[in-house]
């Protein structure tokens, strides 16, 4: 997926948000430069009210910048039309919320179809592609189940499931186990892992340093500015041995 | 008190929070509350008008018409030549018998009426032109509605009349060529209203019919003026006849009075004699006419005032769950919970109320005038106590009833169902979403917002029933009323027609104002709730054309079968408020029904698609962020 | 490791050297391989020593070790349930970082924030490879808990590190401010 190692995903120049007036005004996003090469997983750091998650807006068309440009894909999104960016979020991007924001009404594997069928595919095409993608998360058994039926965890994998549907050019993740016990976690984490192991290009929002932890890149916020960008590369196993209280 | 204080605070949050929507409730029970006041307005004074006349105007029991060329009267079982003119004794002695016959309490008159053609600009009526003295009769006195009684020069014309004619005071007429000028405009009950003045059973016009053909009409209207003048209008053609007027020991015995002399005087030269019950009847064949098309108009409007009503209610119900819940859980009971939720709309019915009650006041005079020789209080028909009782009483209703059952369900919830949000999530219907599948991405959209709530595309399918049926019988009217008319009429034409077409108009005014904020309502009430999804889909790739396109799909999928079922049932309106005739009914060209239904489906579109349009351009993030 | 692992893993039966071997194998899985191989029989001996094993038969040649069969003695046992009932918890460690951070400040060897965000670094490394280690492991083996144990406990420590990074800002904030 990373043919081209040069050519980002994702890339972003003075990217800015503010709110209010004067006075009462409130930065955001303050003047964010950002690069992720294509299928690179990065996570964004950073205390409550950072602005990480108001970033993530930004990145996936939600929301308009105050200033800055930003390019995905090679193209320039921050000027797109409400119809351009509604055909980015279709095709380009798959956003997962914490909140999950599954439609009650409708069976997990109609929630998954939902996007290819906005994106024109045929029906049965559609039913297929959210098929597999249930098989994949894991959850084929509950695909006629109502999300009212689901655990949070089995939701957010749901979630995840639509995010995937047109095969987006980037996943959006924002803070996707923070409604989650730790084993709903480890079951979103390690669908994480395997779209990384897929080549999938994915950012991250998150205060877990588990789901941090999964990144190759971590870049911490604070005051809607990054204020650290680290490469994660292991050591050895050995040094788990002494975490563990294992002398040997 | 301090719980006073505190639902008073929470009612004026909400309603500071959420203005939309309650503007949106104020509306529509505005909306419903002005019908019910223009209903109880016009009823106020459309039942037993001719009562409130005969109370003003002291009215006789017996009316008696003596002399003058009877041509226009025909008595079964005589010739016309049978008839002459009666002599000046020969009255006389008719004068003195009716006045002493049994029974008689009391007279006015007799007074002389001249026949003469008036002539207001370039139109020409026969009229009947009574004279009296300046001075107030003891019995018939008729009542001024404008200007003043008799002087020398002047004439006061009748009420119908006057209003058929287009005259006002001031205006210059000629009778008989002579200048007269229009003194003053009363209402009378010793007289049928315009035109039934001589068509009724047992009128009594004096008129001849070689004059009346030379004029083109056969509506003769009724005037006053001074007995001089009445009796110089008098003329070899046109003699003069007399009217005196009798009252009654008992008079429910006028009836019998009057059939009782009418048998025993059957020639011409005698008088005809009407009783006041038979003149009350002719009054009330035109408020008849009047219902017939008030009634069901106010029935439909009323109808879509409701349905407005209802969709709000419906909607508002589901996002009060969150605040019920947030109640609960910091100690309110039960009891209070439903106070906060009851307060606020309570507080918007009786704003609602006093709107509604101006409006419907203010309006009523607008629909009134064209029924004329109706006689109420002086000046506008007025809301009495009572009635504004009833209305702000049948607001408070409207809110109670809508909030009542909703509130006291979330009330006894669980507050953790409450907070959950779980009060009433939307039901699943399978079959629609299945279907919504194939298609494309508009339609898709707007079966699944009529999925996620079908009682309201009911409710939507009813109003534009409502609204198609009320156009339609409006469209059957003028194809029947179209048919009929007279084409050699003196340019005064019908007003018995004129005056239901003009309460046609107001009412069909009333009608498509109703239906506009209906549709608003329905749109604007739609677009709010649905603003979580919209949002979602519009994350997930929907464009805001897809989505409008969609909200709109959803108004006229129901909106269409509703309009093809208000033809048939505009038509049967029609027949219905028409007594039944369906033969002489005439139903309007296919063309004027299709245009109707698609000039209906086209406005829903519009309508629907301006806050479609609005909430598709909303940014999204903020909505999928808030709690 | 201490002692008493080994004493509690002879309870259910004697067992021969390689057999104890490979039971914490199994039970520590990757951590496992890192372990010292000759170590478990030094703590034998000492146990051996201490009166709480004995040898129950030693078949073959006497010098290697690892044809030895051990057993728990009466007070091998006694000590076994005294272990087991004991509560005590590994102790932390924290009190060296905090004292390294206040030291750097107090001289001014260096920026305690840089301090702190080098270590957050290492740790987050760290629970990456544990994270990693603990994915790899079917689900329901032994090792797996163990794993998550330490993903746990670094997390804990990465939320400590945090803490101590927004104190010392909000310190180096109002230093600041002071002059």
């Amino acid at each position: 997926m990373s043919e081209t190692g040069n050519q980002s995903m994702l890339r972003t120049r003075g990217l800015r948000k503010e709110y209010g007036k004067e006075a009462s005004l409130v930065r955001a996003v303050d003047c964010v430069d950002l690069d992720v090469p294509a299928g690179e997983t990065l996570a964004v750091m950073g205390p409550s009210g950072c602005g990480k998650s108001t970033l993530l807006h930004l990145l996936g068309g939600l929301d308009r910048p105050s200033a800055g440009q930003i390019w995905l894909a090679g193209e320039r999104i921050d000027q797109m039309s409400e119809r351009g960016m509604a055909a980015l979020r279709r095709d380009a991007v798959g956003f997962v919320f914490q909140a999950f924001h599954l439609m009650d009404e409708l069976t997990a594997v109609e929630n998954v179809e939902l996007p290819a069928l906005l994106a024109g595919r045929s029906p049965r095409a559609a039913r297929r592609r959210a098929t597999a993608l249930l098989e994949q998360v894991g959850l084929s058994d509950r695909a006629r189940h109502l999300p009212s039926q689901l655990s949070g965890g089995q939701r957010q994998r749901v979630a995840i499931a639509r995010a995937l549907a047109n095969s987006p050019l980037i996943v959006l993740a924002d803070e996707p186990t923070g409604n989650l016990d730790s084993e709903a976690t480890l079951d979103v984490l390690q669908l994480l892992d395997s779209l990384h192991q897929a080549g999938q290009t994915v950012v991250i929002v998150t205060h877990d340093s588990r789901i941090a932890a999964t990144a190759d890149r971590l870049i911490s916020m604070r005051d809607g500015a990054f204020v650290d960008d680290t490469r994660l590369t292991g050591g050895t196993v050995g040094n788990l041995g002494a975490l563990a209280g294992l002398d040997g | 008190m301090g719980k006073l204080f505190i639902v008073s605070r929470l009612v004026a949050r909400d309603l500071r929070h959420r203005p939309a929507q309650a503007v949106l409730m104020l509306l529509a029970i505005t909306a419903a509350t002005t019908v019910l006041s223009l209903a109880l307005a016009l009823h106020g004074v459309t039942s037993q008008p001719y009562q409130h006349t005969r109370a003003a105007t002291r009215g006789p029991d017996v009316v008696a018409t003596l002399g003058g060329a009877t041509g226009m009267g025909h008595i079964p079982g005589h010739a016309p030549s049978d008839f002459g003119v009666p002599t000046p004794r020969q009255i006389q002695a008719e004068t003195r018998s009716l006045l002493s016959a049994p029974g008689v309490t009391g007279h006015s008159g007799p007074y002389p009426v001249a026949s003469v053609i008036l002539r207001l600009g370039h139109r020409a009526a026969p009229v009947e032109a009574e004279g009296r003295d300046q001075a107030p009769a003891a019995l018939d006195q008729p009542y001024l509605t404008a200007g003043s009684w008799v002087g020398p020069g002047g004439i006061v014309l009748e009420r119908t009349f006057a209003e058929a004619l287009g005259a006002s005071v001031g205006d210059r007429v000629t009778l008989d060529g002579r200048p007269y000028s229009v003194a003053g405009i009363a209402v009378t009950a010793a007289s049928a209203p315009y035109p039934n003045m001589c068509f009724s059973p047992g009128g009594n016009c004096v008129f001849d019919l070689p004059t009346l053909s030379s004029v083109g009409s056969a509506n003769i209207g009724l005037g006053w003026v001074t007995e001089p003048d009445a009796r110089s209008l008098a003329s070899a053609a046109a003699p003069l006849a007399y009217v005196l007027d009798l009252k009654l020991k008992d008079p429910a015995t006028a009836q019998q009075f009057a059939s009782g002399y009418n048998v025993a005087h059957p020639l011409a030269g005698s008088g005809v004699v009407t009783s006041w019950q038979n003149l009350a009847y002719n009054d009330g064949l035109l408020v008849q006419d009047e219902q017939q098309v008030l009634t069901p108009g106010a029935w439909l409007l009323g109808l879509l005032a409701l349905a407005s009503v209802a969709v709000l209610v419906g909607g508002r119900m589901s996002d009060q769950a969150t605040r019920v819940g947030r109640l609960k859980s910091v100690g309110a009971t039960p009891g209070l919970v439903t106070l906060v939720l009851l307060a606020e709309n309570v507080v918007l019915a009786l704003v609602a109320a006093a709107v509604g009650l101006c409006a419907g006041w203010l309006a009523a005079p607008l629909i009134t005038s064209p029924g004329a020789g109706l006689v109420g209080a002086p000046g506008a028909p007025s809301i009495t106590a009572a009635d504004a009782g009833l209305v702000a009483a049948v607001a408070l209703a409207v809110a109670l009833a809508s909030t009542l059952v909703p509130g006291i369900r979330a009330a006894r919830i669980s507050t953790v169902t409450a907070l959950a949000e779980q009060v009433r999530p939307p039901r699943r219907r399978g079959a629609l979403i299945r279907i919504s599948r194939r298609l494309p991405a508009p339609l898709l959209l707007g079966l699944r917002v009529i999925a996620r709530r079908p009682r309201r595309g009911l409710l939507t399918a009813a109003s534009i029933a409502v609204t198609v049926t009320g156009l339609v019988a409006v469209l059957t009217f003028h194809a029947t009323a179209g048919a009929r008319l007279n084409p050699a009429s003196s340019g005064l034409g019908d007003p018995v027609v004129d005056r239901d077409e003009q309460m046609l108009v107001v009412l069909t005014v009333a009608l498509l104002a109703l239906a506009v904020l209906n549709a608003i309502v329905t749109a604007w009430a739609t677009v709010l709730e649905s603003r979580r999804s919209s949002a979602l889909t519009r994350a997930l790739g929907a464009s805001p054309r897809e989505l409008t396109s969609g909200l709109v799909a959803a108004q006229l999928l129901p909106a269409l079968p509703g309009a093809v079922i208000g033809i048939p049932l505009g038509i049967g309106l029609f027949a219905i408020a028409n007594g039944g005739r369906t033969q002489a009914m005439v139903i309007p060209p296919a063309w004027w029904l299709v245009a109707a239904v698609l000039g209906t489906m086209i406005a829903v579109a519009a309508l629907t698609a301006i806050p479609a349009r609005m909430g598709a351009r909303q940014p999204i993030a903020p909505v999928l962020t808030e709690a | 490791m201490q002692q008493e692992v080994v004493l509690a893993l002879l309870a259910k039966e004697p067992s021969h050297g390689y057999q104890l071997r490979a039971r914490l194998r199994d039970a520590l899985g990757p951590l496992g391989d890192a372990m010292n191989d000759g170590q478990i029989y030094v703590t034998l001996a000492r146990l051996e020593k201490a009166g709480q094993v004995a040898v129950e038969r030693a078949a073959g040649m006497p010098d290697r070790p690892d044809r030895k069969m051990y057993g728990l003695t009466a007070a091998g046992q006694h000590r076994v349930s005294e272990w087991l009932a004991e509560v005590s918890w590994p102790k932390p460690d924290l009190a060296e970082f905090h004292l390294k951070l206040l030291a750097a400040a107090a001289a001014h060897l260096a920026d305690p924030i840089a301090i702190v965000d080098a270590q957050r670094r290492e740790l987050l490394r760290r629970l990456r490879d544990a994270q990693r280690a603990a994915m790899a492991e079917p689900r329901e083996s032994e090792a797996a808990l163990l794993l998550e144990g330490i993903v746990l406990r670094l997390q804990a420590d990465l939320r400590w590190l945090e803490a101590c990074e927004r104190t010392w800002t909000k310190r180096k904030a109002n230093s600041r401010g002071e002059r």
